[in-house]
């Protein structure tokens, strides 16, 4: 027997391979195999969520800080009472879902938005209110928001947002080592607090039929839409981080055109008397323009 | 915003990964490979006998033992690999370089005590740390041996054997 040492062979206990390609396969799999979960975590805790009953809801909503407040003054208490009787009266002609108590809070801020949120409660901001020059525009954008308080919308969101969160969360403990992981996760997690377009729309038509049954016709549905038409750009961006009237909407010339349609297939006149804004609210406008 | 930044930390931090660590690498294996020729002449097995059996030798402990650390990059690349699994290609590069390096320093030390055989020779692997700092010890040991022809003729004598 003779032994000798020989050069170990090269290529064979490691690859030549290129680790970039690697890279590259590797971070095109793990990515979308989260996209893939989040994507499917997303859609069915959104069809989860409200079908959950509303008391869970109301629940969850008391243990958090309440949205619809007041500013501590006599005007901002007047503006929100004057809401609140608007919102009662839409409300009765919407079919809440049981339990339900819609509260209206209001905003002694510039913003031009209002928001509906978990709990049965919406907020409206003055810059919006003093945009508005009667009540049935008004109305149309407080349809709008019950109509998302109506179709548990925000628990849809809050259920997706949760849901993706925790999934995201499991798949970054799996992925520990990996910076990335954090960098995904919040990502993901900046676009989850919002309503979608079909959401939108499904308001947009419950808020129409309030508005026609409230006031035989929807002309205010089209004096709103005028409104938000004519506002600059950075208006429309919200400062609000939770549930925004604006920027999620699908275009505002869309929106008048889908209203001109519904109101043509329902038989709703687009055009009649308009009520003025109750007083306090009037007077929001009035100091606006002054 | 300061996620923004977290990010970009971590893009830097995964191209100086890659564009240092393929640099150590590259150096490494050369020198690895001069170093290889350069002790050619130390032999090292794992059997467990000395070929030549007849001869008596003088038996010692030789041994060499390197820390090899991974870069962020293999890290990262390795972490990804978890998920899926299959070859773990950057760390096989890691592992190989370390294995061969130990194997070297046990020969360097074999030299140093004036042995040009080492017979059963182990290796032995100790993780150092996990996480981002991954690093390995590689423990290369074997028992070297020396032709001994002094305490060979003394043996002889004694036992009456011929050298």
């Amino acid at each position: 027997m003779k032994f000798e040492n020989r050069a170990p062979a090269e290529g064979i206990n490691s690859s030549p391979e290129n680790p970039l390609i690697e890279l590259g396969w590797l971070l095109a799999g793990s990515l979308g195999v989260i996209v893939a979960l989040v994507i499917v975590t997303s859609l069915a805790a959104q069809w989860i969520a409200p079908r959950i009953p509303y008391r869970y809801e109301a629940k969850l909503a008391a243990t958090l800080p309440p949205f619809a407040t007041a500013p501590d003054n006599e005007a901002g208490r007047q503006v929100q009472a004057e809401l609140q009787e608007l919102a009662d009266r839409l409300a009765a002609r919407l079919d809440m879902p049981d339990g339900m108590v819609v509260r209206i809070g209001y905003r002694d801020d510039r913003t031009v938005n209002a928001f509906a949120t978990i709990g049965g409660q919406a907020v409206f901001f003055r810059g919006l209110l003093a945009k508005l020059d009667n009540e049935n525009a008004l109305a149309m954008v407080m349809a709008h928001e019950l109509a998302h308080l109506k179709f548990r919308h925000a628990s849809a969101a809050l259920g997706r947002g949760v849901a993706v969160g925790v999934i995201l969360s499991v798949v970054s403990a799996e992925l520990a080592r990996n910076a990335a992981a954090g960098v995904l996760s919040q990502a993901s997690m900046a676009t989850l607090l919002s309503f979608n377009r079909d959401q939108e729309r499904e308001a947009d038509e419950a808020a129409l039929r309030a508005l026609h049954a409230e006031y035989g016709h929807v002309g205010g549905a089209i004096d709103l839409f005028d409104v938000l038409a004519r506002l600059p750009g950075e208006q429309r961006e919200s400062k609000i981080a939770s549930v925004e009237f604006l920027r999620t909407h699908p275009l505002t010339a869309n929106r008048i055109e889908a209203i001109k349609q519904w109101a043509v297939e329902n038989g709703a006149p687009i055009d009649g008397p308009r009520r003025p804004l109750p007083p306090a609210i009037a007077a929001l406008r009035k100091a606006a323009a002054s | 915003m300061l996620d923004l930044i977290e990010f970009g930390i971590f893009i830097v931090l995964l191209i100086v990964g890659f564009f240092a660590g393929t640099i150590v690498e590259k150096r490494h294996y050369a020198s690895i490979r001069q170093r290889e020729r350069q002790y050619a002449d130390v032999l090292a097995f794992s059997v467990r006998f000395p070929p030549d059996r007849v001869t008596p030798q003088r038996a010692f402990l030789v041994h060499g033992t390197v820390v090899i650390s991974s870069d962020y990059f293999k890290t990262f690349v390795a972490g990804l690999r978890n998920l899926f699994g299959g070859r773990v290609r950057t760390y096989e590069t890691l592992m190989e370089r370390a294995r061969r390096e130990a194997l070297l320093r046990l020969k360097h030390d074999a030299r140093r005590q004036g042995a040009k055989l080492v017979i059963c020779v182990r290796f032995e692997t100790t993780t150092i740390s996990t996480g981002y700092a991954a690093s390995i010890e590689v423990f290369a040991y074997g028992t070297a041996l020396i032709p001994d022809r002094e305490s060979a003729i003394a043996f002889g004598a004694r036992s009456g054997v011929a050298a």
